[in-house]
C-alpha cells in the first residue's frame, strides 16, 4: 500500500472553498487527501494554525487565498502573503521539507487550478513519504558532529571605561536631584564582581553606576512593565535609561508598538565597542554588530565612534549558512538536539526587552496552542513561535541566547528571520520607530496616545 | 556521621577498575551520568564511562530530575464508549546515577520529606527513588558560588548516597554507605584502604551568612523584597536548576484519537502566573512577593511544612547564582538580612 498523507487545506470560503466546489460540480478529479478547513480569509490563518497542524501530525499543509487584488475584504490575502512566506522560511530552517507547505492563490471558478494545485502538492508530498515533524514522548537527540563547531574566539581588547563611567554618574545625578526622573537603571557591581542591572532613585547612590564590557544587559527589558501606568489618574515616574545601541533599537520598536510614551524615558545613550563574554572574549553578536552609537537618546556619552570596526561576518552567520546547505533532516537533528535542552524556564522570553505581551501565548492555560508539557514537541513549538512572534521587531541583542542557563543558540533563529524580512521588505527593525512590516495595524490601532 | 578512620567500607578504586565496573552496571540498568550535551554539563543517559564528563564540578541541572522529571506522564485516560479506562504510568525502570555531588545528594533528601515522608506518598517519585542507585563524588574543592558547609552540608558528606567516591591519588576512594550500595561492590573485591575524608579542609571562596540565625518570620513585610526584586526577569531558571525546587503542574491534555495524557511537569512560584486562581486573581502579583516567596520557602516554610525542623532546604549548591542572567544572588540576599536587627 502506497503512503497516502494528511494534508490540512486552509481555504478561504469567498474563493478557494468556492473553487474546490467548483472543481466537484465539474468532477475534475481532486485528491482525497486534503481535509478542508473552511476559513473567512486567508488572513485568518495565522501561523500558530499552521504550526499546531503540522504539531499535531500533518504531513502537509495548504493554504489558498484569493487572488491579491481580489480579496473580500480588500487586504486579508496581503496579511497571508506577508506572514506565510517568513513561517515557511523558518519551518524550513527548522528542518521541515519546504515542499510540505504552500500558499497559492485560487479564485472561485478556478475549479481546474485547484485541482491542478492540490492533486500536485499531494503528488509532492507522498513523495516525500511521513513528516517526521511530531516527536515520540522520549525521543533524545545526539549532536550531529557535523554541526558541532567551534566558536571564533576573538579576544576583547581592553578599553578604558572610566570616562564614560564618571559621565553616566553625572547625568543620572543631574537627572534625579533635579527630579526629571525617579529612577536610574543602569549597571552595577554585585559584590560577589558581576555586573549587573542596578535601580538607583536616590543622587547620592549614582557613584554606584558603572560601565565596563560586561553590560551586556539590553535593560529595555525593564520599561514596559515600569512605565505602563496602572491606572488613567496616576502616572508613573518618567526613568532614565543607560542605553546602548542594540538596546537604543529595542527602545524604537517598543515605542513604535505604543508601550510608552517617549517622553516617559529619558535614554542615555552609551557608545559601544562590543562587550565580552565570560571567557573575555568578545560577544558573536557584537562581531556583527552594524551601530556604534545610538539609534534614540536623549544624552550621548563617549561620542567618539571612529575607534569601531564594524564587521560583516561572524560565526552566526557561518552557522546558518551552513544549516541553510544542510538538508531537512540534518536541520531538524540540530534544532532537536538543541531544543531538547531547553527546560521551558521561559529566561530567554524574560530577557527579551520585545517579548511583552501579558500572557504569552505559550503559556496559557488552556493548552490551545501548545500544551503544558516539557517535551521536545512542546519546547520546540515554544521557540518558533517566540522566533515568529519576534520576526520584524528582534533588534538581534542576543539577550535571549545569554539568558539561556543551557546555552541553546536561540539567537540564529531570530537572525535567520531578521535576514528574511530584511531580503523581502528591506526592513531592518528599531532603526527608526517603525512597527514590524509583518504585523498589519488597521488605521484606527496605531495612534499617537 | 562521621566514621572510625581505615573503615572497612573504604576501598581504594583505580580509574580503570571504576570504568569497566560503571560499564558493567550501564548493561543491565540505565546509567546516568554529568555528560556534555553540546559543551552544557548535564545529568543525562550514558551508553558508558567513556560517555562522562569527567573533571566538571557540577552540571547545570541537577540530580532531582531522575527522580522528578521536567515532564512526566501520570496516567493514561482512554475514552471506550460511556466507560472511561485509566492505566497509571509508574516508572519501573532500575537506574543508577553517578557522579552525584553531596549538595545534590542532600537535596534529594529533602525532597523525600515531601514525596515519601509526608502523606500521601508520591507513587511515581517513590518507585524511582527506590529503583535508583546514587553514587556520589566528593568535591575537590569548593566552587566559585558554592556554599555547602554554609547551610549545613560538607563537599565530602557521605550521609545522603548508596555509595561515595573520593578522589585520591591512585584513583577513588570507594565507601560503601548503605546496603544497596554494598550490594553492587561486593563483586569487586577491593581492598581496605586506610583513608579519612574528614582531614581534608576546604576553603570557601565566599563568606556566607548562615540562613539559621536569620529571624525569617520578621522579615515577611520588610520593604527589602520589593527592592532587592527589581532587577528580577521572573524566569524560573533558579527553580528549574535548584536540587529542591519541586512545584508541579498537572493537565490532561488530549495525545489523539480519544486517548489524553494526564502530565507533570515543573512549575515555578517565579512565575507571574503561578496560583493563578479563578477569575484571573494572582496570588503574588508583584516580583518581590515571588522572590520573598523562593526564600522563605527555602530558609523557612518548607522545613517547617515537612518537619524537618530548623535546618535549610537551600544545599548551598549554588547553581542559582550561575544562571541568573540579572545576577540576583541568593548569599546576598542573606547577608542583606542578616544585616537587619
Amino acid at each position: 500500500m502506497t503512503f497516502e498523507p494528511k494534508i490540512i487545506a486552509f481555504l478561504c470560503t469567498w474563493c478557494s472553498y468556492t473553487g474546490a466546489d467548483t472543481a466537484g460540480i465539474a468532477r475534475i478529479k481532486s485528491p482525497a487527501n486534503l481535509r478542508a478547513i473552511r476559513v473567512p480569509c486567508s488572513g485568518r490563518v495565522s501561523p500558530e494554525l499552521v504550526m499546531r497542524a503540522f504539531d499535531q501530525g500533518a504531513d502537509g499543509v495548504l493554504v489558498l487565498g484569493c487572488h491579491i487584488g481580489e480579496c473580500h475584504y480588500d487586504t486579508g490575502n496581503h496579511r497571508a502573503a506577508k506572514r506565510l512566506p517568513i513561517l515557511h522560511a523558518l519551518l524550513t530552517f527548522a528542518g521541515l521539507e519546504p515542499e510540505r507547505f504552500r500558499l497559492d492563490w485560487v479564485s472561485a471558478s478556478e475549479g481546474e487550478r485547484f485541482s491542478h494545485i492540490a492533486s500536485k502538492f499531494t503528488d509532492e508530498v507522498r513523495k516525500l513519504g511521513p513528516a517526521h515533524w511530531k516527536m515520540e514522548a522520549d525521543r533524545r537527540v545526539e549532536l550531529e558532529d557535523a554541526f558541532a563547531r567551534e566558536r571564533e574566539n576573538i579576544p576583547f581588547p581592553v578599553t578604558s571605561c572610566a570616562a564614560k563611567t564618571d559621565a553616566i554618574r553625572g547625568k543620572a545625578r543631574e537627572l534625579l536631584e533635579s527630579g526629571q526622573v525617579g529612577c536610574v537603571i543602569g549597571y552595577e557591581i554585585s559584590p560577589r564582581g558581576r555586573t549587573r542591572p542596578a535601580f538607583v532613585v536616590q543622587a547620592e547612590d549614582t557613584d554606584l553606576l558603572v560601565w565596563n564590557p560586561d553590560c551586556t544587559h539590553n535593560l529595555a527589558v525593564y520599561l514596559p512593565a515600569r512605565l505602563r501606568s496602572k491606572s488613567p489618574q496616576k502616572t508613573s515616574p518618567a526613568v532614565a535609561l543607560v542605553a546602548k545601541p542594540c538596546d537604543s533599537r529595542a527602545i524604537n520598536v517598543q515605542l513604535a508598538e505604543n508601550l510608552y510614551r517617549r517622553e516617559k524615558v529619558h535614554v542615555i545613550g552609551v557608545t559601544c565597542e562590543g562587550l565580552r563574554d565570560v571567557q573575555g572574549n568578545m560577544l558573536s553578536r557584537c562581531t556583527t554588530c552594524q551601530e556604534a552609537a545610538p539609534v534614540v537618546c536623549d544624552t550621548l556619552i563617549g561620542g567618539d565612534t571612529s575607534g569601531f570596526i564594524p564587521r560583516v561576518t561572524s560565526c552566526c552567520e557561518e552557522m546558518i549558512a551552513e544549516l541553510e546547505g544542510s538538508s531537512p533532516a540534518g536541520r531538524m537533528e540540530f534544532w532537536l538536539s538543541q531544543f531538547d535542552r531547553c527546560t521551558r524556564c521561559y529566561a530567554c522570553r524574560q530577557a527579551c526587552p520585545l517579548c511583552n505581551c501579558p500572557t504569552c501565548l505559550y503559556e496559557r492555560d488552556d493548552s490551545t496552542w501548545v500544551g503544558l508539557g516539557i517535551g521536545l514537541n512542546e519546547k520546540r513549538t515554544f521557540h518558533l513561535g517566540r522566533a515568529y512572534h519576534l520576526a520584524g521587531r528582534c533588534v538581534d541583542c542576543d539577550a535571549c541566547e545569554r539568558a539561556c542557563p543551557v546555552n541553546i543558540p536561540i539567537g540564529l533563529l531570530n537572525r535567520k528571520l531578521a535576514d528574511e524580512i530584511e531580503k523581502s521588505f528591506g526592513f531592518r527593525a528599531g532603526l527608526a520607530v517603525a512597527p514590524s512590516p509583518i504585523v498589519t495595524i488597521l488605521s484606527g490601532e496605531y495612534k499617537e496616545e | 556521621m562521621s566514621r572510625p578512620q581505615g573503615s572497612p567500607n573504604r576501598k581504594l578504586i583505580t580509574q580503570e577498575g571504576l570504568n569497566s565496573w560503571l560499564d558493567e552496571l550501564a548493561v543491565t540498568r540505565s546509567l546516568i551520568a554529568p555528560r556534555l550535551a553540546a559543551g552544557v554539563p548535564l545529568y543525562q543517559r550514558v551508553a558508558g564511562s567513556n560517555e562522562i564528563a569527567w573533571g566538571i564540578s557540577r552540571t547545570v541541572l541537577s540530580v532531582k530530575q531522575a527522580f522528578f522529571p521536567p515532564n512526566e506522564r501520570l496516567l493514561t485516560i482512554r475514552k471506550n464508549g460511556q466507560a472511561i479506562q485509566l492505566e497509571e504510568t509508574v516508572p519501573e525502570e532500575a537506574q543508577i546515577v553517578f557522579g552525584v555531588r553531596p549538595c545534590e545528594a542532600r537535596g534529594v533528601r529533602l525532597l523525600d520529606a515531601l514525596f515519601l515522608d509526608t502523606p500521601p506518598a508520591d507513587p511515581y517519585y517513590a518507585s524511582r527513588r527506590e529503583n535508583t542507585v546514587l553514587i556520589g563524588l566528593a568535591c575537590r574543592e569548593m566552587g566559585p558560588t558554592c556554599f555547602c558547609n554554609s547551610v549545613g552540608g560538607a563537599p565530602n558528606e557521605a550521609g545522603d548516597v548508596d555509595v561515595m567516591l573520593y578522589e585520591v591519588n591512585d584513583g577513588y576512594v570507594l565507601e560503601d554507605v548503605t546496603d544497596k550500595g554494598r550490594s553492587l561492590t561486593v563483586d569487586l573485591g577491593l581492598d581496605v584502604y586506610d583513608y579519612d575524608p574528614h582531614v581534608y579542609r576546604y576553603e570557601s571562596h565566599y563568606e556566607v551568612v548562615s540562613p539559621l540565625t536569620i529571624k525569617w518570620p520578621g522579615l515577611f513585610e520588610h520593604e527589602y523584597w520589593q527592592k532587592m526584586s527589581e532587577r528580577c526577569l521572573s524566569c524560573r531558571a533558579c527553580a528549574y536548576v535548584c536540587p529542591t525546587c519541586r512545584c508541579f503542574a498537572i493537565r490532561d491534555e488530549s495525545i489523539g484519537t480519544g486517548e489524553f495524557e494526564r502530565l507533570r511537569c515543573w512549575d515555578s512560584c517565579a512565575g507571574e502566573n503561578y496560583r493563578l486562581l479563578a477569575g484571573g486573581h494572582k496570588a503574588r502579583p508583584e516580583k518581590g512577593d515571588r522572590l520573598r516567596n523562593r526564600m522563605f520557602c527555602k530558609f523557612h516554610f518548607y522545613a517547617e511544612q515537612t518537619g524537618l525542623g530548623n535546618i535549610s532546604a537551600c544545599t548551598g549548591c549554588g547553581r542559582c547564582i550561575d544562571v541568573c542572567p540579572v545576577g540576583v544572588d541568593i548569599t546576598e540576599v542573606l547577608a542583606d538580612l542578616g544585616r537587619q536587627p
